[in-house]
């Protein structure tokens, strides 16, 4: 890097930098480092730790609990990033034929559930859901379709999609708003061209639209499968990894390892998995989805 | 004249399929505002049907019955340094990453990225010792220093890039003056940050107002609790009581719409334009 003008001694930059990194390596990165330290021990949180090295994460492998969570969180997947991704990808490109203010309105509410808290998200959907009184029973009763009120949240085999769905609501719009930003950034020119020379629709958008839209799947993909491998406020807050780990994903198996059953090496072990995890997605992302120079 | 009418018809499809989506999106949040203003009553008569009247006491048993008012507060409480020294250590660290150099740089900014990548859930065990070690539990600072160091990295990323962007010659002009850095930080930088640091603050606010792991880990104590937590523990307490239940969400929610509205623009450029980097 250049040196600027603005550079002066060591000892002066220090100033600069250590309140932000001091308080930062004091809560995060010391506990990031502890977080691993301790996936190699084994404690109860009273008594001294216990090293067993890698006996955790050996432990880990023949563990049906977290194999169940794994495969929940892969299925999740579809939820809050496959479908999202198609769904916003069709809506931007059928609002960019709105006018302008229309469109702004319609981004505007699309984009809403993305700021709001997860946790209040997953308890007003639990209400949504609920069985007995809940609105979304309630209304299918009303047209005509009680037999499909199933007590969503409670059912051994809704209770994941039923979860998924509510990632589907919060996150398409989000994906809507960032294609929208994309496609808008394409030059409308090439579009022209490729209609004078008579491409149809389904053609240009999968030779056009989508290789310039690569920047903006990558970021998505990026986003949405570390925001479902994070997941933990909305499946707290709406079935605790219930019915029977019906939705057991992780981070809940986490927090009852640690918690509740006062596991925490295991439950760090399980922890730092899910971190690996993420940095396996962001390296996979980076390599596999190159766009073009330009973007 | 056929391709113009297809062309129309395909255009009012888009609007409805539009319209429709959007509508799903809104739902929730209109049957939310509907139910608190329901009775009792009013609720057993159906999910859609209108009050006869808008009960605004649901508010008040919210606020006052239902803890949500100390809920506020504590997230007001929490809010406000999280923001206001986020913002200010962004300023410096980013300050730092930007135009200063130090030893180990490379490795310090390595480490930062690395606690923007890490979730909270994968270090909150060692973070519950430490604030258990520390004195901490169940205060304040419990709830602000964590948070703090979590917006450090964002803070500082976001800062460096946008500061990088300031016209080289208005800094060489300030430091050819012979003025101190830190007040060609605070007279010459600060006031072209104004955009930045706005959308930094928003970004903070939203962060720390939804957040639910730290509360719910290192808070136990209901007079401590904010907004999220306090709504979780609420629905234990009360669950037959669903009007003053989406009072209280609409409470929690309502600040974020507000604060949504109004920089709406701001936020959707500022969130998409992060994310395309």
């Amino acid at each position: 890097m250049k040196s600027s003008v603005l550079d002066g001694p060591v000892r002066k930059n220090l100033v600069f930098v250590l309140p932000g990194l001091l308080i930062y390596a004091a809560f995060v990165f010391v506990p990031i480092l502890s977080a691993v330290g301790l996936s190699f021990t084994s404690w109860n949180g009273v008594s001294r730790p216990e090293w067993v090295g890698l006996g955790n994460y050996a432990e880990l492998f023949g563990d049906a609990r977290f194999f169940t969570s794994l495969k929940n969180n892969a299925m999740l997947m579809a939820f809050y990033c496959l479908i999202p991704l198609i769904v916003g990808m069709a809506l931007a490109a059928m609002v960019s034929s709105i006018r302008s203010r229309e469109q702004l309105a319609i981004r505007t509410l699309l984009f809403m559930p993305y700021i709001m808290p997860s946790a209040v998200i997953g308890i007003v959907w639990q209400w949504l859901y609920n069985p007995a009184f809940g609105p979304i029973n309630q209304g299918l009763k009303a047209i005509g379709l009680g037999a499909l009120a199933l007590p969503w949240l409670g059912d051994f085999t809704w209770a994941l999609p039923a979860v998924g769905m509510v990632a589907v609501w919060y996150y398409f719009g989000f994906c809507m708003v960032i294609f929208l930003t994309g496609m808008q950034r394409i030059d409308p020119s090439i579009f022209e061209a490729a209609r004078v020379d008579g491409a149809k629709p389904g053609y240009v958008f999968r030779r056009i639209t989508f290789p310039l839209l690569l920047p903006e799947i990558r970021i998505v993909l990026l986003l949405t499968i570390i925001a479902s491998i994070k997941s933990f406020d909305l499946i707290f807050t709406m079935t605790r990894g219930g019915p029977a780990n019906a939705t057991l994903v992780p981070n809940i198996y986490m927090y009852q390892l640690g918690f509740q059953l006062s596991r925490y090496g295991y439950a760090a072990a399980v922890a730092i998995i899910g971190a690996l995890l993420i940095f396996a997605v962001n390296y996979v992302i980076h390599r596999t989805i190159r766009p073009r120079d330009g973007a | 004249m056929a391709a113009i009418s297809s062309r129309a018809a395909q255009a009012a499809t888009f609007r409805l399929v539009m319209w429709g989506f959007t509508l799903m999106t809104v739902f929730p949040f209109g049957l939310l505002l509907l139910t608190s203003l329901k009775s009792k009553q009013d609720l057993f008569r159906g999910a859609f049907v209108l009050p006869d009247r808008p009960h605004f006491e649901n508010y008040v048993s919210a606020w006052v019955d239902g803890h949500f008012g100390v809920y506020f507060w504590n997230s007001v409480i929490v809010v406000i340094p999280v923001v206001g020294i986020g913002v200010l250590l962004g300023l410096l660290t980013g300050f730092a990453f930007a135009f200063l150099s130090f030893p180990f740089k490379k490795t310090l900014f390595v480490m930062l990225t690395l606690g923007m990548m890490v979730p909270g859930e994968a270090y909150i065990i060692p973070l519950y010792y430490e604030m258990r070690w520390l004195g901490l539990l169940n205060t304040y600072a419990a709830l602000i220093l964590p948070q703090i160091a979590m917006s450090v990295p964002f803070a500082t990323l976001f800062m460096a890039s946008a500061m990088q962007q300031l016209p080289r010659d208005i800094l060489e002009a300030a430091r050819i003056d012979g003025a101190p850095r830190g007040m060609i930080l605070r007279k010459v930088i600060l006031p072209l940050m104004g955009p930045a640091i706005s959308s930094l603050g928003l970004f903070l606010f939203i962060w720390t107002w939804n957040e639910f792991l730290i509360p719910l880990v290192l808070v136990n104590d209901d007079a401590l609790r904010t907004m999220p937590l306090g709504m979780l523990f609420f629905q234990g307490r009360y669950t037959v009581n669903i009007p003053v239940l989406t009072a209280g969400a609409v409470i929690v929610i309502f600040p974020i719409i507000i604060v949504y509205l109004i920089f709406q623009r701001k936020f959707i450029e500022g969130l998409t334009a992060g994310a395309s980097k």
